[in-house]
């Protein structure tokens, strides 16, 4: 693999990377893996939907709840979006309804974390197959 | 059209009302559910919907008896402290 292959293959990772954080499920369609591209989405979206219905949008607090935060983050970016709105304390949330909305997003977001690594791993697999051909 | 619009979005500016009571815990199931569906989606070489399912539903039933089991383990635990 020349330099040129290789910068152009680490490129390809990052996309891959990126576009999966951005929108879950986008890193596998990018791979072709649309099956998996579908599921990831769906269960990803409905899982943070779910906690923020629960909790309202109010459990997304990047100043009183940082380690939550860094977890609901790995969900998209928009997430910050969201977080600028809460940021003010104008959606109070406390107790059982926090805690669940809070565990909701921030498992939501580690499952996307999980995804967004594993398709990393993929395309770098698929390239070396490729490569091996 | 819009009402409608505006009550969804209502809906998650502001949170629902679960009190501190056993029911409480059914809350697991959907996250449970996610995290057998997501695991399978990454593990799984190829996707086919009965194998998916099927793989799907053994991590479900897996993860929830594992948690039945450490709860009984953890209720007993407790009995015998306070008794």
């Amino acid at each position: 693999m020349n330099w040129r292959s290789k910068e152009n293959h680490l490129l390809f990772l990052l996309i891959v990377g990126l576009s999966a954080w951005v929108v879950p499920g986008a890193g596998y369609y990018l791979l072709n893996e649309k099956k998996r591209a579908i599921i990831v989405f769906v269960t990803i979206v409905l899982t943070f939907c779910i906690g923020i219905y629960v909790g309202s949008i109010g459990v997304i607090d990047p100043i009183s709840s940082g380690i939550p935060y860094a977890g609901q983050i790995m969900n998209s970016p928009f997430v910050a979006v969201l977080a600028h709105k809460t940021a003010g304390g104008n959606y109070p949330v406390y107790s059982k309804p926090n805690e669940i909305g809070q565990i909701y997003t921030s498992i939501s977001g580690l499952l996307n974390l999980l995804c967004i690594i594993n398709s990393i791993y993929l395309a770098h697999l698929k390239k070396i197959e490729t490569a091996g051909e | 059209m819009l009402i409608a619009a505006c009550t969804l979005i209502a809906n998650f500016t502001a949170p629902i009302e679960i009190g501190t009571t056993p029911a409480s815990m059914l809350w697991m199931f959907p996250l449970v559910a996610s995290v057998a569906i997501i695991y399978k989606a990454t593990k799984l070489p190829k996707i086919t919907t009965r194998n998916f399912i099927k793989e799907t539903t053994v991590l479900f039933a897996s993860i929830v008896m594992f948690m039945i089991a450490v709860a009984i383990v953890l209720y007993g635990f407790a009995w015998f402290v306070i008794e």
